[in-house]
């Protein structure tokens, strides 16, 4: 991708945010409240104090992880809908060995506890993957499946073998932790290695062989195969790295945010990963800001609220607009391409 | 008014740098069938789009009916009983002959679709001209020859009378050909108008009444023809300057490269599209292989490069059993292969000149090291190869979408070539690319073949598999129907071993 085609994209992301924004407004004085205050408190509940801002950050690292997770699968031609499925089982994974893998010394412990993660995600990356690329089983299908199978898998082993005993479903604290530093919040060092992951994502993506192969087969799997990249395998890859990208947003919850494994704790974290990437079109450069901007909107929602009369479900309906209008763009885009068409065959 | 339905004088038309045409004449008798030739890229389907008003002309002047038309669009040329029968066919799969043929311009009772009204009529023009087609099938259901048939008689129902035929028969079996041809003359009987496009001589003799000729985007002349010959007619078609001076080198053929024993191949649609075909290819020789288009050369060349399964058989590469390996370990084991298709697998057209050229040989020095792509020593290599090749635009970061068909393709054959393996495969290489390009292409086959590469070439050219190999295969519905030495090999013995060896003069 060149300088101007990135500018453009985050030109047009901008001006889809305050777009949408802008429409959420409408809805707001429709309902008989100010725009601009419930903006304000909107903005205020997200960033204003160590509590909300650690609150916004600590939420905006899983779906910075499930983001960029999706949009490398994506880039192999892979729609990875099982993110969440993937986050359940890295938990799971890194709280298991947190729990009961003590004879480690700490720091390695934490580190098994990352690879734990990571690996148990890929491996439920791998089986939709390699069913795709050897049986022709929709992906699609299947995460969202396995999905359900993942949340039941951990559900029962939080109320049964995992179970601390205690009324909510979730298991005993965890031997490590990852430092918080905003505390009372719970962002934590987790959204530091997310972001280094993220810029690894990145230099993986352009600067090296595998990245050069997984975009080959995203964009023509006909022509990689004939060049000597197998496609297949390049696609199990590249969900596995998302599957392992969901393993650890797993791991950071677990270890950073809990401190345990809480049943269901990463509902709607797929969606909304997917969601980042989907609208910025899985520009990997492009999902994080996207998921921020996601985030900050959850955040805020609560804040909002409280202080003014606006629903916090207004948020929903500024994501909904959000995604409409980015839609919308890739029709005008549509619409343009033709009109260039035209011109070069008039 | 005069006695042409259509005149072209003067035509100019470029694409970017490109003259796909330079000066181009054309004149259509009411009533005749007038034939245009020449090789491919000679500009004769560009001139034909021209009139149909697919593109607009540069200079030039377009007459119909005595009109002079000043803004040519297909609707306008449709309004005026211009129809075309493109190459690939512009037909809804998924809709019956029926609904395809009224699409656009449905008969209608009331908000309902008329079916019977079409259907009267249409069986009307099925009874004139002796078209049979089974109205209420799918398109997908149908053979290649009906599906044509129901083209032609779209373009009847439009109330064309000038009718354009792109190389209607490159697609069809002897038999449908033929059938074709029972059809044109019907309608020539009745006053149409028809042009015809081909490079097939034999065809071109036996059912126009005049041809043009074209090379290069200039227009050749017009003969009648009965006042021609085949042989005439590639003098004026390919002319002596171009290929048939390259020096072809014979005798050098070193040792076996490529064997095909016995080899069965199932195409897509049917199971042993290929039945127990065996070639060889040996070190310093451009083996061509001839057929109609669709007789399964690509199957073939798909199963050796390692692409499709191979059913049954076996394909040795330098002594290497290498039937049904991956493409890239038949790849390391020393192919290099120019596909058929450009775009659909030769090149990535997403990706960067650069990012194309280096493809195959990604993992290796200098080109990446340890998996981090080294850019700067691509950057080199694709400036080299840029130069070499005279690929244009020269910017290696465009991306390959960006480029003609003929700088498109001189990327793929820059990028094969280059590797310099002991066997290269070229599937239709010089296909739907300018006179330029053609030639540098034909002239890195040769010397690819100087250097001691076994060289098989797939074309749907036949001059162009005369001009360039040593040895002919000639294959006919996945079989090999007969073999020659390019020096005994012209266009009439090739052309009926193409057919089968079932028809002959």
């Amino acid at each position: 991708m060149n300088n101007n085609s990135a500018k453009a994209g985050f030109l047009r992301i901008i001006v889809t945010m305050l777009l949408s924004l802008g429409i959420g407004a409408l809805f707001i004085i429709g309902i008989g409240e100010n725009p601009i205050d419930a903006y304000m408190a909107l903005f205020k509940g997200a960033f204003k104090g160590k509590l909300r801002f650690g609150t916004t950050l600590a939420g905006f690292t899983p779906l910075l992880l499930s983001s960029v997770a999706f949009a490398v699968a994506a880039k192999a031609g892979a729609f990875n809908v099982g993110l969440e499925g993937q986050i359940f089982l890295g938990g799971i994974a890194s709280a298991y060995i947190g729990i009961n893998w003590t004879f480690l010394p700490k720091p390695v412990l934490l580190i098994v506890c990352f690879l734990g993660g990571a690996l148990v995600g890929a491996a439920w990356g791998f089986i939709p993957a390699a069913l795709k690329a050897y049986y022709n089983v929709s992906e699609v299908c299947s995460t969202i499946l396995m999905n359900t199978v993942a949340l039941y898998i951990t559900s029962y082993l939080v109320s049964g073998p995992m179970s601390a005993g205690t009324a909510n479903a979730q298991s005993h604290p965890v031997t490590v932790n990852l430092y918080q530093f905003m505390k009372p919040s719970s962002a934590n060092v987790g959204i530091f290695i997310a972001l280094a992951l993220v810029l690894l994502v990145l230099f993986m993506l352009y600067k090296t062989t595998w990245g050069y192969k997984i975009r080959t087969v995203g964009t023509n799997p006909d022509h990689a195969d004939y060049v000597g990249i197998d496609s297949k395998k390049v696609f199990i890859g590249s969900m596995m790295i998302s599957g392992a990208l969901c393993g650890i947003a797993g791991c950071i919850e677990v270890l950073g945010v809990h401190g345990y494994f809480l049943n269901n704790f990463a509902a709607g974290l797929g969606g909304n990963g997917m969601l980042a990437s989907l609208i910025v079109k899985n520009n990997v450069a492009g999902a994080p800001f996207m998921a921020f901007f996601l985030s900050v909107l959850k955040a805020g929602a609560m804040g909002m609220q409280q202080s003014t009369g606006v629903p916090k479900a207004l948020v929903d309906t500024i994501t909904a607009v959000f995604i409409i209008i980015a839609t919308m763009e890739t029709l005008i885009q549509f619409k343009e391409k033709a009109k260039k068409k035209d011109k070069k065959e008039a | 008014m005069s006695e042409y339905v259509v005149t072209m004088s003067n035509i100019v038309k470029t694409f970017g740098h490109v003259q796909a045409v330079r000066h181009g004449e054309f004149t259509l008798k009411k009533g005749e069938i007038h034939s245009l030739i020449g090789e491919n890229g000679a500009g004769k389907s560009t001139m034909m789009k021209l009139l149909y008003g697919m593109y607009p002309i540069n200079s030039g002047e377009i007459v119909i009916k005595g009109k002079k038309m000043d803004h040519l669009d297909p609707k306008t040329a449709i309004e005026h009983g211009v129809g075309m029968v493109h190459q690939e066919f512009m037909l809804v799969e998924e809709l019956t002959v029926l609904e395809n043929i009224i699409l656009g311009f449905e008969p209608t009772k009331g908000m309902k679709i008329d079916f019977d009204a079409a259907r009267k009529e249409v069986q009307k023009y099925i009874d004139q001209y002796d078209m049979e087609v089974q109205l209420d099938k799918k398109i997908s259901q149908i053979s290649v020859g009906e599906a044509q048939r129901v083209e032609i008689i779209k373009t009847l129902m439009r109330g064309a009378d000038v009718i354009i035929l792109d190389e209607p028969t490159a697609v069809l079996t002897p038999q449908e050909a033929k059938r074709l041809f029972e059809i044109l003359k019907n309608l020539r009987e009745d006053g149409k108008s028809l042009v015809f496009i081909s490079h097939k001589l034999d065809e071109i003799m036996d059912i126009s009444d005049r041809v043009s000729v074209m090379r290069q985007g200039q227009y050749m002349g017009t003969v009648n023809v009965e006042d021609t010959s085949p042989l005439d007619l590639t003098k004026r078609m390919i002319g002596r300057e171009v290929f048939l001076n390259i020096d072809k080198a014979y005798g050098k053929a070193g040792e076996t490269i490529l064997e095909v024993k016995d080899v069965w191949v199932s195409s897509n649609k049917e199971t042993s599209k290929i039945r127990g075909m065996s070639l060889h290819v040996k070190e310093g020789e451009i083996v061509g292989i001839a057929g109609i288009d669709g007789n399964g050369q690509s199957e073939l060349i798909e199963a050796i490069t390692g692409i499709r399964k191979v059913e049954k058989g076996s394909v040795i590469l330098k002594g290497k059993d290498i039937t049904n390996l991956t493409p890239k370990k038949v790849r390391d084991a020393g192919l290099a292969h120019v596909p058929e298709d450009r775009n659909k697998r030769g090149l990535n057209r997403t990706m960067s000149i650069v990012d194309n050229l280096v493809a195959v040989q990604l993992d290796e020095e200098p080109f990446s090291k340890n998996m981090m792509i080294t850019k700067a020593n691509q950057d080199v290599y694709a400036e080299e190869m840029v130069k070499q090749f005279d690929i244009r635009p020269t910017d290696y970061n465009l991306p390959t979408s960006a480029l003609s068909g003929g700088n498109a393709q001189k990327v793929v054959v820059a990028r094969e070539v280059n590797m310099k393996k002991p066997l290269l495969i070229a599937s239709q290489p010089t296909r739907g690319v300018d006179v330029g390009a053609i030639e540098i292409i034909r002239n890195t086959l040769e010397k690819a073949k100087k250097e001691g590469a076994g060289v098989l070439l797939v074309s749907a050219e036949l001059e162009e598999i005369i001009s360039l190999s040593d040895r002919i295969v000639v294959i006919h519905e996945g079989k090999i129907t007969g073999e020659l030495l390019a020096s005994e090999a012209n266009e009439e013995n090739l052309g009926l071993l193409m057919m089968g060896g079932k028809e002959s003069k």
